[in-house]
Order: structure tokens, then C-alpha cells, then sequence
């Protein structure tokens, strides 16, 4: 079944100009996709309509349009790593790690050990389990995104968002962030990230959606749509595609 | 599952202090029944016991409806206050801040002067220029372009409180010397001293009903102190919530404040002190600050109305200490700029 499917989605800001133009491709469950795409081009706009916080007609997550989801259901479906977040009061990692469990929190319920036993788990496989009573006020930039992984891994969603996962973090950070979402895809979670990292896109994707100026330029699996020839037009600069051994490098 | 028993754990230790609290607050209740001017100053049981007339009828009809005005409306201030913080993401915010004790001060002068002031009246007026006030910072803000979005309300809240303050301004000048501007008088200082059953019963329902629902949405406030798309990722629909929340906030303190006058420092100081004690978890620094909110405007007043032969009004006081519970907090321990 497809996990996620777009037809003819276009969108329009409320200024009148036109971010997504007619974009159509289909993943299935246990893919994992990057929308590629340099500064502008809409990939976080393209997000966040599949993660239904702008709504347009022609998304279809597991075969049903987004917007006949409930919010809860929706919350279960898909989950989302965002570029970042910013903390004003100074909760604890676990509080901070439980806040994704909210969408099986009864109407006004709270979480149950349960919850947290699962929180302590999405900590622990992002190695900050040790912290978990430690104010997030205090993170590092590397501790911050995991810590972001951590909410939306605790989340149990089948699908995971993530708006440009590793942008701002150093090469260490970097690996490690790698290494966690190759293990969640592993063990069949659905991946949708933005990237401008064509590196990134080849390291982690199995499918490739190239954006340029709000149009899809192709889309496939990247072994088929990753080439010298694409990701020149893509970027409107002169890149290439080589083979180090079992590793791909674009540069 | 250690960790998940330790969970629980903690959640009981803060029931358990949240509880502790309830009783301190209920015990002083009843204690301070027995405190005032009358036969004597200070504490006194023995008129009462000895079914004193007067001193029966003071503790039933003017003690009772006073203190538990107090409590109410410490409770609401304080609900609305953590509110505020929490969806405006400011630790500093409170509805003073956004126009709406200003807005709600002008309503109920406005009433007065015109001639219809009946409680109801009074009451829907500050009640609708609350709201007013709050959506004209909530516009203006938007239509700002210095600042990030929380300084930009902020800026607005202070214009807006500023532009009701004159109105109100003039409102007293046309008012009638002896009687209107007195009632305008009382609202600007704040105090319970006109406590009664009737003005307690004229917001009671309402108001409890507007801390239920802020009580209920206790959870979800966490989740709305963030990103409006992490909130709407973990199954919130952020934009209906807020609007809910902010039209209970402020219903809710509009009407304690049509009765009590303009109170500051509680919706501000309390959320803090509930946070040290229980976390920033709002699951309980919400019932917290409630119930801490209860305790220092009941302490205040008691105070006020005990210390000396004249009443001080309660804003003083609560100004007086929260601004030194204020300063003590800031001092304690470095927060990092996070509440």
C-alpha cells in the first residue's frame, strides 16, 4: 500500500504567489524520501502540506485523503522532526520526549508510566536517556536535534517528517543522527525529509523527489533519478556523481 | 520499568504536595474567619463561641463571602496569568500585560458614569472591552514591524493598556464626584472589602466554570507553549485551542476583576512559584499556581484588612510581595533566560 501519495497538489500563498505547482509521486510504506531541493524551492512548504498544517486536496496517507484524518489519528500517522524548536520554559528532556505521546493521551488525560516507559526508550535510543531530568535549557545544538528525534520517535507514528535533520549539526552529530534514522527505516518506519544535501538524500533515501522552483523535476528511486545530469539542473551548478569504493559521493 | 515506577513515583510526591497545599489553604481559611477588627484586633474565638450577635453576623456575611472571594479569585488570576505564559510562550506575560485589566477597567468606569451600574451591566462591560483589549493587541501586533512576534505583543499590549488608561483617564474627569469616581477609585486600587454573598454568587458559577476548563486543558497548555506546527504534529489543532483558552482566560479574569478591582502581580508571581515547586510540566504547575494563586491573595487580604485600623488595599500588598517573591526568585539560581 502507499504510505503517502500526492496528485496534482499546488499550492498558493496568500500573497498570490505560487509555491508548488501540480506535484504528483506515490511511496510505499517502508520507503524512505527525500525531497531534494536548494534554499526556496518549497520543500518545507511541500511538508507541511503532507503533514497536513496546510491543506490542500490531492494528499492521500495510507490511501486516505489528509484531510478526512482526526487530529489524534493524524498525530498517530505521522510525526514530525522539525529544523528546530524553541523552549521558553524549561521543561525536562522526559517531559519534553513524553509531549509526543499526546495524541493516545485520553480528552484530558495525562501520561501513565506506560508513556513514560516508552519516552525513556525514545531517549535512550537517541543516548540521551542519562539526561532525562535534565532541564532541555541546557542542550548543546547536537543534544537539541536529538532530543527533537527523540519527541517524534516516542511519537509511534508510521510515518516520520523531518524538516532538514541534519542542517546545523556537526559531522559527529551528523553521524549519529544518520546512523538512528538508517536503524528506524531498518525496522520498516516510513521517511519523509527535506534536505538540500544531495549526500544526505543518497546516504538515507531510497526514493528521490527533486524540487526546483516549486515544480518536481523528477522523482524515482535514487539510484535511477541521482546522476551528474539531474542534480546539475537541480542546482544550476556543476556537480558530480562519483563511486568511492561501496560509498557514493556528490560533489 | 524502574524508570516507568520512578514516574509514577514523582507524579504522587506532586499530588501529594499539590494536596498538601489544598489543606494549608483550607486550614488558614478557617483560621483567618476568626481574624479581623472586631470585638477586638487580632484573633478572636471567644465572641464567637459565645454567639455574639454581631460578631456571628460579621464572620457569616462579611469574613466568609470575603475569604472565599479570595480564594476564587486568587485562583482565577492565576489560571488566567499561567494561560497567558503559556500560549504566548512568555514567562512575563499576563493579561494585565495585553490591555486586558486596563480594557476591562474602562469598561466598568464607562458603565458607571453612564448610569447603569448594576452589577450585570458592570460586569458585561469590563467583560467585552476585555476582549476588546486583548484582540486589539492581538491585531496591532500584527500589523508591527519591529521585533519578533512575542516582543511585538508586548509592544502592542503596552500601547493598548496605554490608550485605555487615558480613556479611562477621562472617564473620571466627567464622572460624578461622589459617588461614580469613588467606584472608579476602588477599581484602580483593588480590594475585597465589598465582598458579599450576592457579588460572590454574581461571577461564582461562571468563573469556576472558566477554571475547569483552564484546569482541563492543563496538559494541552504544554504543548501549545510550542511551535504552532509541533503542536498541530502531536495532534492539537493549535489555532482553535488558543482561541478557546484566551476567550476563557479572559472572561474569567474580567469578571474576578469587575468585583475585586484591578489586582496585579498574582497571574504573574504565582506560575512562577508553582514552577519551581512542581516542574514546568503544566499537568500540575497549573493546579499549583491555582491553588498558590488561593493562598497569597487570602494572606494579602487577611493582612490588609488586619494589620491596621484602615484598610490597605490588596494591590498594594500583592504588588509589595510579589515584587519581592519576584526579585528573590530571579536571584535564587540562573534560569538561562527560561522560566
Amino acid at each position: 500500500m502507499n504510505a503517502l501519495q500526492l496528485d496534482n497538489v499546488t499550492y498558493t500563498y496568500p500573497s498570490g504567489t505560487k509555491a508548488l505547482q501540480t506535484i504528483s509521486f506515490a511511496i510505499e510504506e517502508g520507503s524512505s524520501l527525500a525531497i531534494l531541493g536548494s534554499n526556496g524551492a518549497g520543500k518545507s512548504t511541500l511538508l507541511d502540506l503532507i503533514l497536513g498544517y496546510k491543506q490542500e486536496p490531492g494528499i492521500r496517507i495510507f490511501g486516505k485523503e489528509i484531510s478526512t484524518y482526526g487530529r489524534k489519528e493524524l498525530g498517530r500517522t505521522l510525526a514530525l522532526v522539525p529544523q528546530t524548536e524553541h523552549y521558553h520554559f524549561s521543561f525536562t528532556l522526559l517531559d519534553y520526549t513524553l509531549f509526543g505521546r499526546s495524541p493516545y493521551l485520553q480528552a484530558m488525560g495525562n501520561p501513565t508510566a506506560d508513556d513514560a516507559e516508552i519516552a525513556y526508550q525514545a531517549l535512550e535510543e537517541v543516548g540521551l536517556a542519562s539526561y532525562a531530568d535534565r532541564s532541555i535549557t541546557n542542550l548543546s545544538g547536537g543534544e537539541h536535534q536529538l532530543l527533537l528525534l527523540a519527541r517524534a520517535i516516542a511519537q509511534q507514528s508510521k510515518i516520520l517528517l523531518l524538516d532538514e535533520p541534519t542542517s546545523a549539526l556537526d559531522p559527529a552529530n551528523r553521524k549519529k543522527v544518520l546512523s538512528i534514522l538508517s536503524s528506524l527505516h531498518q525496522r520498516g518506519k516510513t521517511l519523509v525529509f527535506t534536505t538540500h544535501d544531495a549526500n544526505l538524500a543518497y546516504a538515507l533515501a531510497t526514493h528521490v523527489a527533486m524540487l526546483k522552483q516549486g515544480s518536481l523535476l523528477c522523482f524515482g528511486k535514487k539510484e535511477e533519478v541521482v546522476n551528474t545530469e539531474m542534480l546539475t539542473t537541480l542546482y544550476a551548478t556543476e556537480l558530480t556523481v562519483c563511486q568511492l569504493g561501496t560509498e557514493t559521493l556528490i560533489y | 520499568m524502574n524508570r516507568a515506577r520512578a514516574f509514577a513515583h514523582e507524579q504522587s510526591r506532586r499530588r501529594l504536595i499539590l494536596l498538601a497545599l489544598v489543606a494549608l489553604t483550607f486550614l488558614l481559611s478557617l483560621l483567618f474567619l476568626f481574624a479581623g477588627r472586631y470585638p477586638k484586633p487580632g484573633f478572636t474565638f471567644s465572641a464567637i463561641w459565645n454567639q455574639e450577635g454581631m460578631a456571628q453576623s460579621i464572620l457569616w456575611k462579611v469574613r466568609l463571602p470575603r475569604i472565599l472571594l479570595a480564594l476564587v479569585a486568587g485562583s482565577m488570576l492565576s489560571a488566567s496569568g499561567f494561560t497567558f505564559q503559556m500560549l504566548f510562550s512568555n514567562p512575563l506575560v499576563e493579561p494585565g500585560f495585553l490591555g486586558v485589566s486596563q480594557g476591562s477597567a474602562f469598561g466598568a468606569a464607562l458603565m458607571i458614569v453612564i448610569g447603569s451600574s448594576t452589577t450585570v451591566m458592570v460586569q458585561l462591560s469590563a467583560t467585552i472591552f476585555g476582549l476588546f483589549a486583548l484582540l486589539a493587541s492581538y491585531l496591532l501586533a500584527k500589523r508591527f514591524r519591529f521585533g519578533g512576534s512575542l516582543l511585538r505583543l508586548v509592544l502592542s499590549g503596552i500601547a493598548v493598556s496605554a490608550i485605555f488608561s487615558s480613556a479611562l483617564g477621562v472617564v473620571k474627569l466627567v464622572a460624578e464626584p461622589t459617588k461614580d469616581l469613588q467606584d472608579i477609585t476602588f477599581w484602580m486600587m483593588g480590594g475585597l472589602w465589598n465582598a458579599s454573598w450576592k457579588q460572590l454568587f454574581s461571577i461564582l458559577w461562571t468563573v469556576l466554570a472558566c477554571m475547569l476548563l483552564l484546569f482541563s486543558f492543563r496538559w494541552k497548555l504544554n504543548l501549545l507553549s510550542l511551535e504552532e506546527k509541533t503542536a498541530h504534529s502531536v495532534g492539537l489543532n493549535p489555532k482553535r485551542d488558543r482561541l478557546i483558552l484566551l476567550v476563557v482566560a479572559t472572561v474569567g479574569t474580567t469578571l474576578t476583576i469587575s468585583i475585586t478591582g484591578l489586582i496585579g502581580w498574582v497571574g504573574l508571581i504565582t506560575p512562577h512559584l508553582a514552577r519551581k515547586l512542581f516542574g514546568s510540566d503544566s499537568s500540575f504547575s497549573l493546579p499549583g499556581s491555582m491553588v498558590l494563586g488561593s493562598l497569597f491573595l487570602l494572606l494579602c487580604d487577611t493582612l490588609g484588612r488586619t494589620l491596621l485600623p484602615t484598610e490597605i488595599p490588596i494591590g498594594l500588598l500583592t504588588s509589595l510581595f510579589g515584587a519581592a517573591v519576584f526579585i528573590i526568585i530571579l536571584s535564587l539560581k540562573h534560569q538561562g533566560g527560561k522560566a
